[in-house]
């Protein structure tokens, strides 16, 4: 069997360029007992010897680093700045309008608007992950080759207009707008696309009878809430009329909701009809679950918002 | 470690662990470039790395085996050191001699590091005045 300094000075040498190996390799084998030597000189024995001094030279990968002046960092200071933003730049977007595509193709192309959105979140997933992995594997090639990227330096006139004092910020109020319009999507697939009643027909969901009166009204409260939702954003902070505003369009959405389910009448009776489940007391549970859902969704925006209006205040 | 922490920190705002951690990592900063200095002047005599790794360390530059030895052949791919096997003892060994260039080199550290100590005493004298 091969002695440790050996296998050390080979594992040392793996990383480093052919033509300086035997050099490398005869110096530090030399060096490696010159150190045994000393240790042994003082009275240890030589094996324990052999031991501590190969410990104390470390990992063999950082040691052929340090010979060949190689980088032990993925992507260092030089680039971590500009890697960071282009990173974030472009996985702002891009999943986000990927998924969306392939959501809503899904969705009209695919005519399966129930796995829209499962394909579109997956899909936005895919997207980030591939644009983190490439973009990281340029960066680290361009720290690898030493390439210099000749980008201007950093000046005054590249300071961000904002101070910090903006409480709302746009990927939030973007991420509201896109919920509230997709429930009101969902409000409308689901008169035309609801559930699919086994023979090839589709069954509304929600009770094709609150379309006389309810169902628009409750559109209209869900795209009165994104005028709120811009308005906010123009007003940088939660105020006090805001947070008004948004508890009294929190109470008109919550309240026919709750009071259709209450006289059931929310649930499209032909549906109920149809699942056995639903006839034996389920529709009740699904009543309870909504309901509490709705009153924790209500409640929490209100909270939130005055929480966040009175730190907005100070 | 030589240095006294408790007289180095004397303020109240100055306790315990974390102190010693911050007075270590500025220790190293400031002994960084002095290894390369140190390794100059050691090789006016030529020697070979463990040899002159101990006696660094006589003379109050402790240095690691594995910053020492890859440092040795970098300084002579700059040309500031130049090399000889000596296969006359029983192990063949690489000795390093300090070149010409790295002897101009050197005039130029030490010069520089004479005015940084001048500059410091002028500051002290400054701020005591």
């Amino acid at each position: 069997m091969s002695s440790l300094t050996d296998r050390y000075v080979a594992a040392t040498l793996r990383p480093v360029p052919p033509p300086r190996r035997q050099e490398i390799a005869d110096e530090l084998r030399a060096s490696i007992a010159d150190m045994v030597d000393g240790r042994t000189a003082a009275g240890q024995d030589a094996e324990s010897a052999e031991r501590e001094v190969l410990n104390e030279l470390g990992d063999p990968e950082r040691l052929a680093a340090r010979y060949s002046d190689r980088t032990l960092q993925l992507i260092g200071p030089r680039y971590f700045l500009i890697w960071w933003r282009v990173l974030r730049l472009l996985v702002t977007y891009i999943p986000a309008v990927a998924g969306v595509v392939a959501g809503v193709a899904k969705a009209t192309v695919g005519g399966e608007p129930g796995g829209a959105i499962g394909v579109g979140v997956s899909v936005a997933i895919q997207t980030a992950v591939q644009i983190a992995f490439w973009v990281t594997l340029c960066f680290a090639v361009l720290e690898r080759t030493d390439v210099s990227l000749g980008l201007p330096e950093w000046t005054v006139d590249r300071l961000p207009e904002e101070t910090g004092d903006r409480q709302i910020s746009q990927p939030d109020s973007w991420a509201s707008v896109a919920f509230l319009l997709g429930t009101v999507g969902l409000l409308v697939g689901q008169h035309f696309r609801g559930w699919t009643a086994g023979d090839g027909s589709w069954l509304p969901v929600l009770d094709p009878a609150l379309w006389s009166f309810w169902l628009p009204a409750l559109i209209v409260v869900l795209l009165a809430t994104v005028g709120l939702e811009v308005a906010k954003y123009r007003a940088r902070r939660w105020t006090w009329p805001l947070v008004a505003v948004n508890a009294l369009l929190n109470l008109a959405f919550a309240a026919p909701v709750l009071w259709l389910l209450s006289t059931d009448r929310l649930l499209n009776p032909e549906l109920v009809e149809r699942f056995a489940w639903l006839r034996e007391g389920g529709v009740d549970d699904v009543t309870r679950i909504v309901a509490v859902a709705t009153v924790v969704i209500a409640v929490w925006d209100i909270v939130d918002s005055a929480v966040k209006a009175r730190r907005a205040a100070r | 470690m030589m240095y006294d922490v408790t007289k180095v920190c004397a303020t109240q705002y100055c306790v315990g662990m974390a102190s010693d951690d911050v007075l270590r990592i500025h220790l190293q900063e400031l002994r960084r470039g002095t290894v390369v200095v140190a390794s100059l002047v050691a090789l006016r005599h030529p020697d070979y790395g463990y040899a002159l790794l101990q006696r660094l360390t006589d003379h109050g530059f402790p240095v690691d085996a594995n910053t020492l030895y890859p440092l040795l052949r970098r300084l002579e791919e700059q040309g500031l050191l130049t090399s000889e096997w000596n296969t006359e003892e029983s192990r063949p060994r690489k000795f390093y001699r300090t070149s010409d260039e790295g002897e101009s080199v050197l005039r130029l550290l030490l010069a520089d590091l004479a005015a940084v100590q001048r500059s410091l005493a002028g500051l002290i004298e400054g701020v005591n005045r």
